[in-house]
């Protein structure tokens, strides 16, 4: 579309302003005020509801989080990094890309190239056209970036990972659900505070990385303790190419526990 | 409608109450100015979603003033950072409430802040003559997620702290400059109270400045080249409102201008209202 | 300032039609520039009193005549710039202008303004930026009584690695075994929690045994056993190290980062860290290849190391 063209229609927009608009006060500046209220109301809203749910102490969580998190500790090893959540988009995308060659993909690679696209949109749509029903183009790229951008920003808010200090306190929950008996008991403990859950899940605990199963239901697989105690010392020689470390470091007795422990597991009661 | 005439009282008290306002015009044309923006004429079919953008403009500003009041109370020292949120948040009159407005501000002015690149994008409003406006735009969305995460460090919390670690290895990540830029955003080959010094600078200062500049040229930008019109309208269709010369609402279209661009398939057709 | 004299017997001075000019000479400054030599060489040495005396009296008399020219009569010498006169316009319009004076406007004050910004902002600019690449020492840390890491056991170690940082700022936990006395040299294996991916803090496979807290110079070191080790995760994007910090799964782009260390009276102390691309072998035989502390995320071997230099500033 040649430039004389645009300013063209450029003046013919100018004129049919002049001719038919409404001046910008009182129309359209009584719209933008009702917004800021609403706007401004909505922040006094959340302000007040984090603060009055959420409690005293660092953590105390209330519906919108809690007032403040523990006091920073560099050397800390039982915490969960994680950005704001306008961020959560990118914070997934490093758990997507996870090749050592692909990093910078997700750290640099993909946001730079999204962003460069952002910027030269006015370029590379040089039409006229704005009637949405005759640019798909446009509305097809907006519904996939809307949706992508969505899709990643949830699943970066219920990405799981688990803090061995946390999931002590899940053991009692576990024997209910799971109907443990109590010689399962130590092996559920040592199972919460060693590092499984990072990589395995239980019963909806734990990272999942790594091709880790789930071991809600390891005990109704029929391995026998013996083969738990076999794979935890020596896991490629039962799941061939499997990257889990050797737990040969433990004493026989906590294998044991261990093993009694995954073979009781058989998944929540009622079926699962 | 007919005003009456006033009277010459009337006419004296309100020459007495122009007074200041003539004075000021005569020296710097800002009345001028603040009557052209509120008088403009914008499109006929302007709607609530052209309301997005005044919006974001409000959270800023919620973001500026309750900014500039903590800033009065928060220490930051990695030593003191941490008990000034504490004491903000539970000890100080209203602390919580400014420091809470604060913080989901910022949420609400990124939400706004898509939602009106959005409606941007899908009213074509960053075409000619407004692509400047549109990278002005995406210059101010980096801005204002930059603001975003340089103010997330500030709390020093734990969630602050371990943040900025994964934030500035990702831009440490950057082949050739990475480890460059690493250090420099560190202020050093760890992360300590230079860190938290240079974000708050950055936050308080380098960012904020940008942003109010950018901000008023994208305003100046908006009034000078007119607000766009919904795509719906006949109007963005490229129709042309002509009299027809039978009364002053009476209004006539003309058959869009041929463009050559390529729109597919546009009807032309003549439609002229009884 | 001479113009109104009158001198006896002769016509008085025709008050001029326009306002009288010094013409434009060097004597007045220089003569300035003498007096202020005199009064400083008398206070600090006669030498430079005697030169400024010289001066004054020079340039003085220089003055002097130059400005009483006009009542003497005498006069002035062409002056460089040409008179504004019929004939000089003439003469203008045809010679080229080779330096006119709007030109050299331009040019100075661009120059000089560049000058300035330069004279403000590169010393600020380096102030923002040098501090961040000079002075990056890593000093050591005292870790306490080398009885404290029992053979073969490995510990969590958590210190604080520069006690000049304020508060919590510099914390740091590594995770330590002690291999024994191989070809008479003490072996450790130091490990340090960050990962080597994005930086989050990878958390230890084993389980952890109460805490001891030990004094030493570093300040306070807290010591806990791991009771059968195996491995290393990460919570934040799923990276997995095995017992001698190598990448199992996930995807940290090269092992865990290590520290070097010394025994000395009987103390373990740890050095410098240092990044690692791999390690081959265990424990006391372990091969490691070790690389220039790089930040997470920086590859130090393969073909993608080309786009991490070094980090060449920090020694």
């Amino acid at each position: 579309m040649s430039s004389e063209e645009q300013r063209r229609q450029f003046e013919l927009y100018k004129k049919n302003v002049a001719r038919r608009g409404k001046p910008f006060y009182p129309y359209a500046m009584f719209h933008d005020t009702v917004m800021s209220l609403v706007v401004v109301s909505v922040i006094v809203g959340l302000a007040s509801l984090w603060y009055f749910t959420a409690g005293e102490e660092p953590g105390d969580s209330g519906v919108l989080g809690p007032r403040y998190a523990d006091e920073s500790d560099p050397g800390t090893i039982s915490f969960t990094p994680r950005p704001d959540w306008y961020f959560y988009f990118l914070f997934y995308l490093l758990r997507i890309f996870k090749w050592p060659e692909s990093v910078f993909l997700a750290t640099v690679g993909i946001p730079t190239i999204l962003l460069i696209i952002l910027l030269l949109v006015p370029f590379f749509d040089r039409r006229r056209e704005r009637r949405l029903a005759r640019r798909p183009v446009a509305v097809v790229a907006a519904l996939l970036v809307v949706a992508s951008m969505g899709v990643l920003t949830y699943k970066g808010a219920t990405a799981k990972e688990s803090i061995a200090s946390e999931n002590l306190a899940k053991v009692p929950e576990w024997q209910a659900t799971q109907n443990l008996p109590q010689d399962a008991l130590p092996g559920a403990r040592i199972f919460a505070s060693l590092t499984c859950l990072n990589c395995h899940s239980y019963l909806g605990t734990g990272g999942g990385f790594a091709g880790a199963p789930d071991l809600s239901a390891e005990g109704s697989k029929g391995r026998g303790i013996d083969w738990q105690i076999g794979h935890l010392k020596d896991p490629p020689a039962y799941t061939p190419n499997s990257p889990m470390p050797s737990f040969a470091g433990l004493t026989d007795q906590q294998l044991r526990q261990l093993a009694v422990f995954l073979e009781a597991s058989k998944g929540p009661k009622g079926g699962g | 409608m007919a005003r009456q005439r006033k009277s010459k009282r009337q006419q004296q008290l309100q020459a007495l109450i122009m007074a200041p306002i003539d004075w000021l015009e005569e020296r710097s044309g800002l009345v001028g100015a603040v009557k052209y923006f509120l008088f403009r004429r914008v499109p006929a079919e302007t709607n609530w979603f052209h309301t997005l953008g005044s919006a974001t403009l409000t959270a800023f500003l919620v973001q500026l003033v309750t900014g500039v009041i903590l800033a009065m109370y928060y220490k930051p020292d990695p030593e003191s950072a941490y008990s000034s949120i504490q004491t903000i948040t539970n000890d100080l009159t209203l602390g919580w409430l400014v420091r809470g407005m604060h913080r989901w501000g910022a949420s609400v002015f990124i939400i706004l802040l898509f939602l009106h690149m959005g409606r941007v994008f899908l009213f074509g409003a960053y075409k000619y003559p407004r692509e400047l406006n549109w990278l002005i735009g995406v210059i101010l969305l980096t801005l204002a997620l930059a603001e975003g995460l340089t103010g997330y460090l500030l709390p020093w919390d734990q969630t602050a702290y371990w943040a900025t670690v994964v934030a500035i290895n990702i831009n440490a990540n950057a082949p050739i400059a990475g480890p460059f830029l690493g250090d420099f955003l560190r202020g050093g080959a760890e992360i300590g109270g230079d860190t938290l010094a240079r974000f708050y600078s950055l936050h308080m200062l380098v960012i904020p400045g940008g942003l109010i500049g950018l901000i008023t040229l994208h305003l100046y930008l908006v009034i000078r080249l007119g607000v766009t019109e919904p795509p719906w309208t006949r109007a963005a269709a490229g129709y042309e409102f002509v009299e027809d010369g039978r009364g002053p609402v009476r209004k006539g279209l003309v058959e869009p201008r041929p463009r050559g661009n390529g729109s597919i398939g546009t009807p032309v057709r003549e439609e002229v209202r009884p | 300032m001479a113009d109104e004299l009158e001198r006896p017997g002769e016509e008085p001075v025709e008050p001029e039609a326009e306002p009288h000019l010094p013409s434009p000479t060097i004597w007045p400054f220089a003569f300035a520039g003498g007096v202020a030599l005199l009064l400083v060489g008398l206070i600090i040495n006669w030498i430079l009193a005697a030169i400024g005396a010289v001066l004054v009296l020079v340039f003085g008399f220089l003055w002097i005549r130059e400005a009483t020219r006009e009542v003497r009569r005498v006069p002035a010498p062409v002056p460089a710039e040409p008179a504004v006169s019929e004939l000089a316009v003439v003469e203008e319009e045809e010679e080229p202008e080779r330096y006119p004076r709007s030109v050299f406007l331009e040019m100075s004050t661009l120059g000089v303004g560049a000058l300035i910004g330069g004279i403000v902002t590169v010393p600020a600019l380096g102030f923002m930026i040098a501090p961040a690449f000079v002075d990056q020492e890593y000093g050591e840390v005292d870790l306490g009584p080398l009885a404290n890491f029992p053979q073969n056991e490995w510990v969590t170690a958590t210190f604080q690695s520069n006690r000049a940082e304020p508060g919590n700022v510099s914390k740091r936990t590594a995770f330590i075994r002690n291999n024994g006395v191989a070809d008479g040299v003490p072996s450790m294996t130091i490990i340090s929690n960050r990962c080597a991916h994005m930086g989050c803090p990878t958390q230890p496979g084993g389980l952890l045994q109460k805490p001891n807290e030990v004094q030493t110079d570093s300040g306070t070191v807290t010591l806990r056993v791991t009771q059968g080790l195996s491995g290393f995760t990460c919570p934040c994007h799923g990276g997995a190290y095995d017992n001698e910090g190598n990448r199992t799964a996930g995807p940290p782009v090269r092992a865990l980062d290590r520290y070097e260390f010394l025994i000395r009276e009987g103390n373990l102390v740890l050095g410098k860290p240092y990044s690692v691309g791999k390690v081959i072998g265990e424990g006391a035989n372990a091969k490691i290849e070790a690389y220039r502390l790089a930040d997470p995320g920086q590859h130090v071997d393969g073909p993608e190391k080309v786009f991490y230099p070094p980090k060449f500033w920090i020694p």
